[in-house]
Order: structure tokens, then C-alpha cells, then sequence
């Protein structure tokens, strides 16, 4: 098994590099740092820009270095310069040519600390990968002999989401990591000129929250063959009155990881993330996996 | 301090280079894959384009209906020094521009000369190329929509304009996509080119519909000099051909190869380049193509009587262009950078933006001089100025061939020029006679740009030179 970790040649955050190396040490995966720099044109008028190339491999090799050399010493990792038209188009070549089944990319530097923030490169990612793709929240670090302990995976009752919460088994089983099965009801309060008062809506979640419970508890069973029969697998619900209330609504610990599936609405196999899903991402307050559909 | 001699003649250790290229890193040995075929397609589809698109609304009043003879003189002339190039290229082990080629066999100074003349090749080129856009952009508007850019925006000062706006906007769209790291797929490429082709067939097809002997009658109405003028404007539509040359390395068999492809390439082209022209001059009276703007389109019109075939042509022009103008400035910036890591040029040329990972002050810094070349000086002049820096520094390497056969006998080639010494003189004899018919302004404006980059070499270039700070023939410069 291999996992694909994309480092941007401006050598950008340590946190992709804590997630996969607690992902490494979890699952006993092996590390492919790959960094992109721009392939050269395919005609190359004159080949003018030889030097400009050279100097790119260069650069890219010093940060992918660079990379290996901030990384936890007990992770089995390799080294690579991926060639491509973009950095998004090199990690999936890199990903296909190693046979990964993940790929890490970091979060976007201009996001906020603590969350998980889409950039160009992830968003792009998140829209359009074969494997999983995996992200930690910014200024995301573990300690150098972390593992993932339990992974918690984002259960939403839709069709298709008994695949999530059985691919979600597989990869907790992979790691090692015991598995959750949470549902975020949110909703916010009615409006006080409805007339039904301010727990208006409260017998509804309730309904709700029964129904998500069956239906979760139902896929957990079709998923059970997968999971390693000694742990009892959790089921939580978080609740609040926008997205990043319900989330905070859970507990969280160290090692934990959230996973959430494709949208529905995406194509077949590949990652999609869907409109829900991208709000349980932004929110997240530990690393993320999206999987495919 | 190194003597002025010491540093002219210096040249850049082929070590230093295969390690700056990581040669040795694993990646330097390409498998020899292209075939003859692929070659040959790959110079066709590197050369044609933008030049005829442009050029004979300026060589036909230079040289009358005989500019077909004109663009078989461009077309040998620029056939023998794309395979004295070869040679050049193939001494070297790593690839680069001519510049490199340069700095590694015939030493700093003749770089520097080189170096000069690629601007003008690539630089102005762009300007040149992004001026005729503007005309075929007029025209597409003209023919679409019924309104033109107003004259003063469309036309540099010398054509009664003030700045040419259009092809400004040009270069400034294709400098946002180079600072973005943008690039061109091959299938973009091809394209592309397939684009260009049908337009040319386009135009050769529909235009014999006008063809009028009578125009042919007073053939060369200029005389031999109106040919060899005219052959000195054409030679900017063969740039591009010497893109084969720097292949050799991935060139299966380069020995019988690289001429094989040089000269398909060129008879391909040169036939479909005189086709063109053929049509064109027995079009109309050579008179008339005098100040005609976007003149393929014009000419079209005027045959088939009906807007449409010209409005196409003038859209595959406005697509293709683009893409040529993307190239070529893509092209300069990446010389700049390399002359900026030799430290010929200050060091803000060879600064990478860390994210995108493009040089973005070499790319502002030559948007922004191409910009003003393109909005104030005229298409005539600047295909000029194209062809004869192109021609120069071609004819100094045909002219570093024979030196450096002479001096280093026993570097190992992987291409060695046939005919061996009639190429190479036949190569700089045909410079010669071009550049000696261009206009004496565009060979007095040459001069004086040989003379500031050589000034410019002496009082920046040769302290700076990164050589001359670390190499072997350190002499304390800083």
C-alpha cells in the first residue's frame, strides 16, 4: 500500500507531513512525497527553456528533500519530481503510476487555523480523484508516534451512503482505528413570528434523529463483515443550529479522523464533494478522508 | 582580474551545464524515439504559422509577384542554417537555445551576440506577430459585428495611429497566462496547427477563383534586389524551422534524420507558402497590397465577393495567432532566464515565484517592453527586425561550425553537417546577401542594438558573468 503526499515546491506547511506520517505509522503504508513542478511543453519550440527547467527540477528536488528531512524518522518514505501541467493533474499521475490509495495534500495557507481549508490544488482534488483524498485541518500536528486511533465517519442516511460507512470500516480496519458513525442534524431555530414557539422544530429532529440512528445502525451491520469484531462500533449525533455547531457538538480527541463520501450527484468512482459534505469538511476540527463514490 | 580577452573567449564548461540540466540525476539520457516522420512533422508544425499570415501585404510591394522566388531564397537560406545548427546543437549535450550552444563551444562574447539577436528573434517577434493579430482582429470585428477599433487605437504612430491597443491587449493576456504557469497541451498544439493549415488551404482553394495572368505579367518589376529585399522579410515567416535542429539528442539515426526532416519540413512549407503567395499576387496587381491590413482576408474578399471565407480566415488567424504570440513570449522569457543565472543580466530575470513556480519579473519586465515595441512601431519594420536577428545570429553559428571545427576537431557530434565546407559557406554567403538587401534602417537599428548589448557586456555582463565569480577563471571580479 501506498500513499501519495503532495509538497508544494514553496514548501508549504509541516501539517500534510504529520498526517501522513501518522497515516504511514498507522496503517504501515509507505510514503511517496511527490512535488510538481510544470512539465515542459510538449512541442518545445527551439527547447529555449532548458536552464528554466533545470532549475525546476532543482527547486523541486530541494523541497521534496526538504520535506523527507521534516519528516518523522520511523516513516518508510520516497522521494519524487512529478512532471504535469498542474500540480492537480501530477499527484493523480503519480497516484496512478504507484497504484496509491491515498493521496494527503495540506490545507490551503489562506485558510483559518484549526480548520480544514480547500485550496486550488485540494479543491480541485476533492473534485475529481479515483483514491481517497486526505487533508488536515491547518496547523494540524501530532506527536512523532501518533497513530489514528478511530476514524469517524459522516453518516447522512442518503442512497449510497451503506457504501461510505463500508468503505469507512475497510480503511479504519486498515489503520487500525476503531470506527464511529456520526450524523449532524442541524437546524436552525424557526423564526419567532411562526407561532410554533422556539423548540418548534425539536419533535422533528427528534423523528429525525430516530430514523438516522436505524438507518446507521442498519449499515453498520451490512459493514460489520469488515470490522473487527471486538469493537463495538459508536454511533453519535451532533446537533446545533449551523454546521460548525453540530460538529463542535461531538467530541473530538487526538488521533482522531473524519470521513466523508461523495456527493451522489458526482460521477461514478471518483471523488465528489458534495455540498453537505464540503460544509462537514470545512468544519472539521481533525484530518479529513473523502472517498469516492 | 580576468584580461577583456580572457573573458570574451570564456566558455561555459559542458560539466557545469549537464549538472545545472541534472543530467547525471538520471533524467539526461532521452531515448532516441523520434523517427523521421515525427520529425518532420514536428518542423512543419514548429514553422508554419503567423509569418505568411502577415507578410506579403509587406514583401509584395518590396519585391512584385517575384516574391515567389523570394520565398524559396528565404526558404534554402534558413534550410542550410538549420543544419549548420544541427551540428552546433548536437556538440553540446544538453539542450537549450542558441545562446547556450553558444556560450558552451564559442565562448561569452559571441554569446552576448547571440543573446542580442535571440531578443530580437523572440522579443520582437512577439510584437510583430501581435500586431498582425490586431489587424486580423480588426477585420474579424469588421466582418461580424460591423465596427472597427477607431485607426489611432489600431495603428502604431507611423500609420497615422497613435498606439496599437489590440495587440497590447494581446501580450498582456498572454503574460497573465505565463505568470500563471499556463501551457499548451500537444493536442492544443496540433490544433493549432491544423488550424493555420486549413486557413492557408482555405485561402489557396477559394482565392484561384481570382487568378488574373495579367497580374503575373510584370514578374519582377524590382529586379533581383526587390527579390533578395523581399527574401529578408520572408525569412521571418521561416523562424521556427531551427526548433528541429535542438532535437537531435531524442533523434533516432540524427546522422540521416535531422537533413532528411530538415528538408521536408522546408519543401513542405515553402510549397504551401508559395502556394499561397502564387494565389495572392494573381489576385491583384502587386500595387495594391501596399497598406492592406490583415491582407489574406482582404484578398479573399475581394476574390469570392462575399464576407464569409474571410471572416473564417480572419477567426482561424485571431485563434492561431494567440497561440504563437503565447510561445514566443513564453520563448523569450525563458532566455532571459537563463542569461539572468549566467549573470549576463541582473538576477531579478532568473527570480521564480515560488508557488507558480514562473519567472514573474522576466515575464513583466518582457510583456512590458514587447507592449511597447508592438503598440508603437509598424509590422514592416519589426518583421525586419525579426528576420534580421534571426539571420545574424544564424549566421553566427554557421560561422562557429567551421570555427569550431577547426579548434576543438575532436569533440564528439552526434549530427555532422553534409558537405562539409560548402554547407556552412553556402549558409553564410545566403545570410549575407539577405541581410545586405534589408532596408538601412533596419541595418543601422541592428547595429547600434549589437553595439549597447556589447557595451552592455563590457561595463555589466563580463563582472557579473557567474564564469568569471566561480568558475576556474576567477579573477576576483564581484
Amino acid at each position: 500500500m501506498t500513499i501519495v503526499v503532495g509538497y508544494g515546491a514553496e514548501r508549504g506547511g509541516r501539517g500534510v507531513l504529520h498526517l501522513a506520517a501518522a497515516l504511514a505509522r498507522s496503517a504501515g503504508d509507505e510514503l511517496i512525497l511527490c512535488t510538481v513542478v510544470p512539465a515542459p511543453w510538449p512541442p518545445s519550440p527551439a527547447k529555449v527553456d532548458a536552464e528554466y527547467r533545470a532549475e525546476l527540477d532543482r527547486t523541486a528536488r530541494e523541497a521534496v528533500d526538504h520535506a523527507r528531512a521534516q519528516l518523522a524518522a520511523d516513516v518508510v518514505a520516497t522521494t519524487r519530481v512529478q512532471h504535469a501541467r498542474s500540480v492537480p493533474a501530477g499527484l493523480l499521475e503519480a497516484a496512478q503510476q504507484h497504484d496509491a490509495d491515498l493521496i494527503v495534500v495540506g490545507s490551503s495557507s489562506a485558510g483559518v487555523f484549526g480548520h480544514v481549508a480547500l485550496g486550488s490544488v485540494s479543491s480541485r482534488l476533492t473534485h475529481s480523484s479515483p483514491v481517497p483524498v486526505s487533508l488536515p485541518p491547518r496547523g494540524y500536528r501530532c506527536k512523532p508516534a501518533d497513530r489514528v486511533t478511530r476514524v469517524t465517519v459522516a453518516f447522512g442516511g442518503s442512497e449510497g451512503a451503506d457504501d461510505v460507512v463500508a468503505s469507512a470500516a475497510g480503511f479504519g480496519a486498515r489503520l487500525g482505528a476503531s470506527l464511529r458513525l456520526a450524523s449532524f442534524a442541524v437546524r436552525p431555530r424557526p423564526p419567532f413570528t411562526s407561532g410554533v414557539g422556539r423548540e418548534g422544530e425539536e419533535a422533528m429532529i427528534e423523528q429525525w434523529v430516530e430514523e438516522i440512528g436505524a438507518a446507521g445502525r442498519a449499515a453498520l451491520e451490512k459493514a460489520g463483515g469488515l470490522e473487527a469484531a471486538s469493537r463495538q462500533p459508536e454511533l453519535v449525533i451532533g446537533r446545533g443550529e449551523s454546521w460548525a455547531e453540530a460538529l463542535e457538538d461531538v467530541e473530538w480527541r487526538n488521533g482522531d479522523m473524519l470521513l466523508v463520501g461523495s456527493s451522489s450527484t458526482g460521477p461514478i468512482a471518483r471523488v465528489f464533494l458534495g455540498s453537505r459534505s464540503s460544509k462537514i469538511v470545512r468544519d472539521s476540527p481533525v484530518p479529513v478522508v473523502v472517498f469516492p463514490r | 582580474m580576468a584580461s577583456l580577452r580572457e573573458q570574451i573567449l570564456r566558455r561555459k564548461p559542458v560539466s557545469a551545464m549537464t549538472e545545472e540540466s541534472g543530467t547525471d540525476t538520471g533524467k539526461g539520457e532521452l531515448a532516441r524515439s523520434i523517427g523521421l516522420f515525427q520529425l518532420s512533422l514536428f518542423g512543419i508544425g514548429a514553422t508554419i504559422g503567423t509569418g505568411i499570415f502577415i507578410v506579403l501585404t509587406q514583401a509584395v510591394p518590396v519585391g512584385g509577384p517575384a516574391v515567389i522566388l523570394s520565398f524559396v531564397l528565404a526558404g534554402t537560406v534558413a534550410g542550410l542554417t538549420a543544419i549548420c545548427y544541427a551540428e552546433l546543437a548536437s556538440a553540446v549535450p544538453v539542450s537549450g537555445s542558441s545562446y547556450s550552444y553558444a556560450y558552451a563551444t564559442l565562448g561569452e562574447g559571441v554569446a552576448i551576440v547571440v543573446a542580442a539577436c535571440l531578443l530580437l528573434e523572440y522579443g520582437v517577434s512577439s510584437a510583430a506577430v501581435a500586431v498582425g493579430w490586431s489587424q486580423y482582429l480588426n477585420e474579424l470585428f469588421d466582418n461580424l459585428f460591423g465596427f472597427t477599433i477607431p485607426d489611432s487605437l489600431s495603428n502604431a504612430p507611423e500609420e497615422n495611429g497613435v498606439f496599437n491597443l489590440p495587440a497590447v491587449i494581446l501580450i498582456i493576456l498572454c503574460t497573465l497566462l505565463l505568470i500563471r504557469g499556463a501551457s499548451e497541451s500537444a493536442k492544443v498544439n496540433a490544433v493549432m496547427v491544423l488550424i493555420k493549415i486549413s486557413v492557408l488551404v482555405l485561402f489557396v482553394v477559394l482565392g484561384l477563383q481570382g487568378w488574373n495572368s495579367d497580374n503575373l505579367s510584370d514578374f519582377a518589376p524590382f529586379g533581383l534586389g526587390g527579390i533578395t529585399s523581399a527574401a529578408g522579410i520572408i525569412f521571418f515567416s521561416y523562424i521556427g524551422l531551427d526548433a528541429v535542429s535542438t532535437a537531435g539528442e531524442e533523434v533516432k539515426n540524427p546522422r540521416r534524420t535531422m537533413p532528411l526532416a530538415i528538408i521536408i519540413a522546408l519543401l513542405t512549407v515553402t510549397t504551401i507558402y508559395i502556394a499561397v503567395a502564387v494565389v495572392a499576387v494573381a489576385a491583384q496587381p502587386y500595387t495594391e497590397f501596399e497598406d492592406q491590413d490583415a491582407g489574406l482576408a482582404a484578398i479573399l474578399e475581394q476574390v469570392t465577393g462575399s464576407s464569409t471565407p474571410a471572416t473564417i480566415l480572419a477567426a482561424g488567424a485571431v485563434i492561431s495567432i494567440f497561440s504563437v504570440t503565447l510561445v514566443t513570449i513564453y520563448g523569450q522569457t525563458r532566455i532571459l532566464f537563463a542569461m539572468g543565472r549566467d549573470g549576463m543580466i541582473p538576477a531579478l530575470f532568473h527570480k521564480l515565484n515560488p508557488r507558480t513556480l514562473t519567472p514573474v519579473p522576466a515575464t513583466i519586465i518582457a510583456a512590458v517592453v514587447i507592449s511597447l515595441l508592438a503598440g508603437l512601431l509598424p509590422i514592416k519594420f519589426l518583421a525586419e527586425m525579426t528576420s534580421i536577428g534571426t539571420l545574424v545570429a544564424f549566421l553566427v553559428v554557421s560561422i562557429g561550425v567551421m570555427v569550431l571545427r577547426r579548434t576543438a576537431p575532436d569533440l564528439p557530434r552526434g549530427f555532422k553537417v553534409p558537405l562539409y565546407p560548402v554547407t556552412p559557406i553556402l549558409s553564410i554567403a545566403g545570410c549575407i546577401w539577405i541581410i545586405s538587401d534589408l532596408r538601412a534602417v533596419t541595418i543601422y537599428v541592428f547595429f547600434g542594438w549589437a553595439a549597447v548589448a556589447l557595451l552592455w557586456y563590457f561595463f555589466y555582463g563580463r563582472h557579473h558573468a557567474t564564469l568569471g565569480r566561480s568558475g576556474p577563471a576567477n579573477g576576483g571580479a564581484t
